[in-house]
């Protein structure tokens, strides 16, 4: 074996363990991006020339008044927008560097890449166990026993379990809101997203449950990628390494979040997140 | 200082007297819902009453020679037509006489459960279709002729099913099963003579078809009315269509579904005249396979109506008040069942108006 082969293999050995320590090494430092991203629905145009970058492992916050294009926008990440009546789409939304919509991508493996979590809890009619692992079983990333063992882990992951391990065949709607939204991040967490979708996720909580989740979500990077809509501006501010701002379909303001809040660029951002508009 | 109109005052005490007499009405009216709410509550419980009473006296004759042989006896035979009369445990019969429910009751399960079999996954399915599976344009119209099917009269389809669907059924689709069936038991049910087309399947199809309809509307109704956020929820975590009517919605509707198809089975049970047209009408004998004639409750009451009220002893008619009491007591029975069911398929089921 000559000299260069050898390198060139020890130089492939080593890749191959720092991949094996580092799985995202070589795929792009941004795991979602838009660009140029104009929406529409029958016409009427939603969001216009959006081009945001999501670093991996990072929260951002999208904040803005409401009928910005925030939730359409979110909604659109993971396609869910796809089949609204209207649905007009230019620009792209590269999932680590290839388009969402490129046939190459499956729509259900896109989803499971990019989870989401809406503005109310929503379990389904089955057990709580069997919320925790409905997306598993609709993966078939696991079955049988394996399943009661993935409830446990997301379980105790968000901290429910010593809450539902008595009653994890009993139904999820006499669960508090709050631990109904906990099960539904559970359920989400399961599938093993890389990004997270958070449409104003603790609207509908009390602050006590707001706190719960939200300490919830700061222990999920960097494994994860958040991107949360909030009306919440205090929200906004404590979770988020990066804040945006939608203003009447537009990207307003995208930034640093303590630059986003005490700097702001825009005008319109400023008079927002003083609290004079919104 | 505040200044009164005058004009007012006067204005005041005119609207103060209409006021009272439409208080006196309203208190009338108050009354006329309680009180008539709880007279119109009697209404369908007298009548079931009565008519379970008035159905147990007609066979009380019947109930009384046959006993508990009524269920498991298949002769059906009105005996002398000719004046013979004999005497069994007190009541006058003509000689010879002897009735036994059983092919008729067996016959009635039978056709009620192919036609639950064949309609409610057609039905699931046809509700999926209208409400996920096809554009609006074309799932609107469409809903709207399953409802107009609902309303088509029994005895056209009757018509059709003997006319036109039995002989199809028994010439180009039954011995393709039939043929290919080994003689082994339990699998043979399912081979031998498939006849004309009139029979046990023929029957149960039809009345599948004819309650298709009530369960798949019923059901595209339920399914609309699941909310939105449990569906997109289960979509966004990558579930497919089929999954998320499958695990979210149909779960979600249950209880309603599970109505639906009782609705249905009360319909197929108590059919009259349709399977009277299709199954052959054969009394006496329980079909040996899935194709043989037969005859359901309905059905004979209605087919043996007019001779029945040629016995002189009235036994002939109490035989069929029997029968119809014994159709009475499985539609009872299904409905208690189905709430059985409803309430414990309920337990972790969606709570009602619950997003």
């Amino acid at each position: 074996m000559d000299e260069v082969t050898r390198h060139h293999d020890a130089d492939a050995h080593v890749a191959s363990v720092l991949r094996t320590l580092d799985p995202d090494r070589d795929r792009p430092a941004d795991v979602l991006a838009a660009e140029h991203l104009t929406v529409g629905f029958g016409g009427q145009g939603v969001l216009r020339d959006v081009t945001v970058a999501l670093p991996r492992g990072t929260v951002t916050a999208i904040i803005g008044p409401t009928g910005s294009g925030k939730s359409t926008f979110l909604r659109t990440l993971n396609r869910m927008n796809d089949r609204v009546r209207g649905f007009e789409r230019h620009g792209d939304v590269l999932l680590d560097g290839e388009s969402i919509w490129s046939p190459s991508h499956d729509l259900l493996a896109v989803r499971r890449r990019v989870g989401m979590l809406f503005q109310r809890p929503n379990p389904f009619p089955m057990s709580i166990r069997d919320n925790v692992v409905a997306g598993v079983r609709a993966h078939g990333i696991a079955r049988g026993k394996q399943l009661d063992v993935v409830a446990e882990i997301r379980l105790r992951e968000v901290g429910l379990w010593d809450a539902v391990k008595d009653r994890l065949h009993g139904s999820p709607y006499r669960l508090s809101g709050g631990q109904q939204q906990l099960l539904c991040l559970a359920r989400a967490l399961a599938v093993g997203p890389e990004v997270l979708l958070l449409d104003e996720p603790t609207s509908a909580l009390d602050p006590m449950s707001t706190e719960a989740v939200e300490a919830l979500f700061k222990t999920l990077t960097p494994a994860l990628t958040l991107l949360v809509v909030t009306h919440n501006l205090g929200q906004a501010r404590r979770l988020s390494d990066a804040t945006i701002l939608f203003y009447d379909g537009e990207l307003a303001e995208h930034g640093a979040t303590a630059q986003v809040f005490e700097q702001p660029r825009d005008p319109r951002t400023a008079r927002y997140v003083q609290g004079l508009v919104g | 200082m505040i200044q009164r109109a005058p004009s007012t005052v006067g204005e005041t005490r005119r609207d103060d007297s209409s006021r009272r007499v439409r208080r006196a009405w309203a208190r009338r009216e108050e009354s006329l819902w309680r009180v008539g709410g709880r007279v119109a509550t009697l209404v369908p419980v007298g009548a079931l009453a009565f008519l379970l009473v008035v159905l147990a006296v007609k066979a009380w004759p019947a109930i009384k020679v046959s006993g508990w042989g009524y269920l498991t006896g298949s002769a059906w035979l009105p005996g002398s037509t000719y004046g013979g009369v004999e005497k069994v445990h007190g009541v006058a019969i003509p000689v010879g006489a002897h009735y036994g429910a059983w092919p008729l009751l067996a016959g009635t399960l039978q056709t009620s459960a192919i036609a639950l079999i064949f309609a409610v996954p057609v039905s699931i399915l046809t509700a999926f279709a209208l409400t996920e599976g096809l554009p609006g344009r074309i799932a609107r119209p469409l809903g709207f002729v399953v409802e107009v099917v609902a309303g088509i009269p029994s005895v056209i389809i009757g018509l059709w099913g003997v006319l036109v669907l039995g002989p199809f059924l028994a010439h180009d689709v039954y011995p393709l099963v039939a043929t290919h069936v080994p003689n082994v038991p339990v699998l043979r049910y399912f081979g031998g003579s498939v006849g004309y087309g009139e029979g046990l399947l023929t029957s149960g199809l039809v009345l599948g078809l004819m309650i298709v309809p009530i369960i798949a509307s019923t059901t595209r109704d339920l399914f609309l009315q699941v909310p939105a956020l449990p569906q997109e929820g289960a979509r966004a975590l990558g579930m497919t269509d089929a999954e998320v009517a499958r695990r979210v919605t149909l779960p979600w509707v249950r209880s309603g579904v599970i109505g639906a198809a009782v609705l249905g089975l009360g319909r197929a049970l108590g059919e009259t005249i349709a399977v009277a047209m299709v199954s052959g009408s054969v009394l006496g004998v329980v079909s040996p396979n899935l194709y043989g004639t037969m005859t359901t409750i309905a059905a004979t009451i209605v087919s043996q109506l007019d001779s029945a009220a040629t016995d002189g002893t009235g036994f002939a008619v109490a035989n069929l008040a029997e029968a119809g009491l014994l159709l009475a007591a499985i539609s009872i029975a299904v409905n208690l069942a189905a709430r059985a069911i409803v309430r414990r398929s309920g337990a972790l089921g969606a709570p009602v108006g619950r997003a």
